[in-house]
């Protein structure tokens, strides 16, 4: 039988702080008139074809590309991995606004070159987008499950005569199913929640009539409708418990060496996706900047998101230890995780708001960085037990069984058994809240401190006020430290390899 | 028609350097050498910052004041409405100003009675149209049309707003935006709701729809519509930064397509901090600074109009009142059950 974990009243804990703003959206819609129109009709098959779109172009693009990276010898290997999850760098509202901006009749291309793209936007722009920043996570997920795939499968179906491509569709590709669909499911649960794409390229889904509602003092409609966001956003987690990962023994991956002209012709594939989603946006940054010049830019912006960052990462990682414990260790656990996942789905709007409520009642918690972290926390602690999580899971409990059985206590073992090798998995969780928290706006506009100025929000300032130019800095510099989060995230994964790359060398 | 008056006194203004105001006995705009000085510290939430141009202005009042210190919040105009009835209902106070970009958070903050009383020799600096008790205008905005160069000439906009329904003309409008709700609820104080409804869903049959108004005005000036309904700064900004802009403004007559708007501040906090405050806003230096650099309408006597704001004699506004624009849930609800929200 089964103990209960003594993880398990932390992670109560930690629960039940993310169920509180739904509370406080279900006191916030008791008010609202109407629960359900053939308004919301639209808005409801908009957001779930969005969601099915972008979730569909992340795997077209994300698993080619996991398995170029994961399998295919690459000269700078590394440098390809990160260029082709650097769109994680960039918030997709960048992406959007950019590539709004380029495209289309009169839009920066045609005025450089003379060409006349079609437009770029609705639901097919939308689409486009988000698929175009959610795909790293399909890749990466997929290339996870890719590294711990045993090859000696593949190389037996080759020697029996299988081409490479049918061996791939037929002895990988039903391995990695899992990966693919936590990846896709990832990739939704973005979807569901941006508000930026949607709102600039005008397509009509729950977070932009949230925001819409919640500016024109509709309040209660605005907490209704999130409710029934956060209904969808209820059914994604559920299918997502159902996906199981595998277990297989390990083994070494699979390599391939082809020739440097195929190489080259895979990596020319690939570039269209770094040129849409990398190289125009900052190109047209770079634009503005020299039609425009900077101006009025304070480097203290930059410092303030940062640090507001970094505080929500530890924050975020300290939660989310008890939360994954819980969740290895059986179901009341895994119930707890699955409840603190729902603030992944709440719009940053919707948890600002609900925040406010909330720290009006502890005055002393109203608009301090502490309330602030707290939102962050809520929304973003999903990424840091999925990260934690999965290194945990990895760990062999005979380990601490071992520690346990010579004497150890559960303080000491979890001390020098569990974290030390769950130190990658907390260093890549934290480096993603990281990412996550640096590029987040609606919460922060509505929770900060007083004169408390970020990256983000100074971006929408000036935004909002038309003077692009002054976006550019501060839109680089954004891209620039996020990428430096991506670079220590890659760095926790690079621990998670050692093990199985270092020894490649000395078999071939 | 007072308001028709006061835009056409201010076209003349701009003509003929500074008159005084013949019309009606409002003041001349004071200068900041002759306000008193402000000496402690005030929190001030402020609905969007005009990409830094609201920021220069407190900044310098800072710089003129050594002895006083100002805490800014920013955020959205509503949310910052919102927050501060939710403080109010708690029992928090945080702000003493509240500087909002439109007039329908204002209403929503006065109606609550959260509003303090202001000295009538403050509010009448302005105009006897922008004269409130317990809030005051800072500087104006006209709804426009602007049209595309290339293809339309001025005389080719209807100067009714209601024919445009009928009308070929591909728009751009941006329904989520206040400054567009406010519109619409001037037209349904005019025209009534059944009115205002067939206009809308006239319109929606040939217009494309933006996130905000300086998209709008975008779209108009790279031909992906022939014209737009926007506030009238926006397409002087644009041009202000790309002098040779395909983007001209035309106006409507006498109805809510020329609605006259303003921003506008009110104070939290009893006491002659506050109030010493708004005095500087209403200032002549700011007045033309906010004129200069945002293209805002100033609303104080002296202080020349935007330039490139063309034919202010013209423009004839409908006669609204500003504070009745607070009552915009029937708007959205209106605006909703068409469709277009």
């Amino acid at each position: 039988m089964k103990q209960w974990s003594p993880s398990y009243p932390l992670a109560f804990l930690i629960a039940l702080i993310a169920v509180m703003p739904v509370a406080v959206l279900v006191v916030l819609a008791a008010d609202s008139p109407q629960l359900f129109d053939t308004r919301n009709l639209e808005i409801l098959s908009n957001t779930i074809s969005l969601m099915l779109f972008t979730a569909a172009g992340a795997v077209v693009i994300g698993v080619p590309l996991a398995l170029l990276t994961a399998y295919v010898r690459l000269p700078w290997s590394k440098f390809w991995l990160v260029l082709l999850a650097a769109p994680l760098a960039i918030p997709s509202y960048i992406g959007a606004f950019t590539l709004y901006a380029a495209f289309g009749p009169g839009g920066e291309i045609e005025q450089l070159t003379g060409i006349t793209t079609p437009g770029f936007d609705g639901l097919f722009g939308s689409s486009v987008v988000m698929a175009l920043y959610t795909y790293p996570f399909v890749m990466l997920t997929v290339r996870a499950s890719l590294l711990s795939l045993d090859a000696s499968l593949v190389n037996a179906a080759r020697t029996l005569g299988m081409s490479l491509f049918s061996s791939l569709w037929s002895v990988v590709l039903p391995r990695i199913t899992n990966g693919i669909a936590a990846g896709a499911l990832l990739a939704a649960m973005y979807a569901l929640s941006d508000f930026g794409t949607p709102a600039i390229l005008g397509l009509d889904t729950f977070t932009r009539m949230i925001y819409v509602e919640y500016n024109s003092f509709g309040l209660s409609q605005a907490a209704m409708l999130s409710l029934q966001l956060l209904v969808i956003v209820g059914l994604i987690l559920f299918i997502e418990s159902r996906v199981k990962g595998t277990r297989e023994r390990p083994g070494k991956a699979l390599t391939l060496w082809p020739g440097r002209l195929r190489t080259s012709l895979m990596l020319l594939a690939s570039m269209p996706v770094v040129l849409f989603s990398i190289v125009l946006p900052l190109a047209v940054f770079g634009l503005w900047l020299w039609r425009e010049g900077a101006g009025g830019f304070e480097l203290t912006y930059a410092w303030n998101s940062a640090y507001a960052a970094l505080f929500a990462a530890i924050a975020s990682v300290l939660f989310a230890l008890p939360v994954a414990q819980a969740a290895i260790h059986g179901r009341f656990g895994r119930l707890m995780e699955r409840v603190s996942f729902l603030g992944f789905g709440v719009p940053g709007i919707v948890m600002g708001t609900a925040l406010v409520y909330v720290g009006l009642q502890f005055s002393m918690l109203y608009q301090t960085l502490a309330l602030l972290v707290l939102a962050y926390v809520m929304r973003f602690l999903p990424l840091a037990v999925g990260a934690v999580r999965s290194t945990s899971e990895r760990l062999d409990p005979s380990l601490v069984k071992a520690a346990r059985l010579l004497g150890a206590s559960r303080k000491e073992a979890f001390r020098r058994i569990t974290l030390p090798l769950s130190v990658r998995g907390i260093v890549a969780g934290a480096a993603l809240v990281f990412l996550e928290v640096m590029r987040e706006l609606p919460a922060t506009l509505i929770l900060s401190p007083l004169d408390f100025e970020t990256l983000a929000t100074y971006l929408w300032r000036v935004y909002e006020a038309g003077y692009f130019g002054q976006a550019a800095i501060p839109g680089l510099l954004l891209v620039v430290i996020s990428a430096l989060a991506l670079a220590i995230m890659f760095y926790g994964e690079r621990w998670n390899q050692t093990d199985v790359l270092e020894e490649e060398p000395s078999v071939s | 028609m007072q308001r028709r008056r006061f835009i056409q006194s201010m076209a003349a203004l701009a003509a003929a350097g500074a008159l005084p105001f013949s019309l009606s006995p409002a003041f001349a705009a004071v200068s900041v050498d002759d306000l008193p000085k402000l000496e402690g510290e005030l929190t001030l939430y402020l609905g969007r910052g005009e990409g830094g141009l609201y920021e220069n202005v407190l900044k310098a009042i800072e710089e003129r004041n050594p002895g006083f210190k100002l805490r800014i919040r920013r955020g959205p105009t509503a949310s910052l409405a919102n927050a501060i009835l939710a403080e109010a209902k708690a029992g928090v106070k945080r702000a003493d100003l509240f500087w909002a970009v439109d007039s329908g958070a204002i209403g929503m903050v006065t109606a609550e009675g959260l509003a303090q009383p202001l000295p009538a020799d403050l509010t009448g600096q302005l105009h006897e149209n922008f004269q409130f008790s317990n809030w005051t205008p800072v500087t104006g905005r006209v709804r426009t049309i602007p049209f595309n160069t290339d293809r339309l000439k001025a005389e080719d906009i209807p100067d009714d707003i209601m024919a445009l329904a009928d009308s070929d003309f591909k728009i751009g409008w941006a329904p989520a935006y206040a400054s567009f709700q406010s519109f619409v609820t001037a037209m349904r104080i005019l025209k009534g709701d059944k009115v205002t409804s067939d206009w809308l869903r006239g319109i929606n049959k040939h217009a494309k729809k933006y996130a905000g108004e300086l998209g709008v005005v975008m779209a108009v000036e790279r031909g992906e519509v022939d014209i737009g309904l926007a506030n009238h700064y926006y397409s002087l900004r644009l041009k202000s930064g790309k002098p040779d802009a395909r983007v001209d403004l035309a106006f409507t007559r006498n109805d809510a397509g020329c609605l006259v708007n303003a921003s506008g501040i009110l104070a939290l906090t009893e006491g002659d901090l506050p109030i010493n405050f708004i005095r500087y806003l209403l200032s002549k230096e700011v007045q033309s600074y906010l004129a200069e650099q945002a293209y805002e309408i100033p609303l104080v006597d002296g202080v020349k109009p935007p330039e490139g704001l063309p034919n202010l004699a013209l423009i004839s506004p409908p006669d609204v009142d500003l504070t009745k624009l607070a009552d915009l849930r029937p708007t959205i609800d209106l605006m909703r059950n068409v469709g277009i929200l």
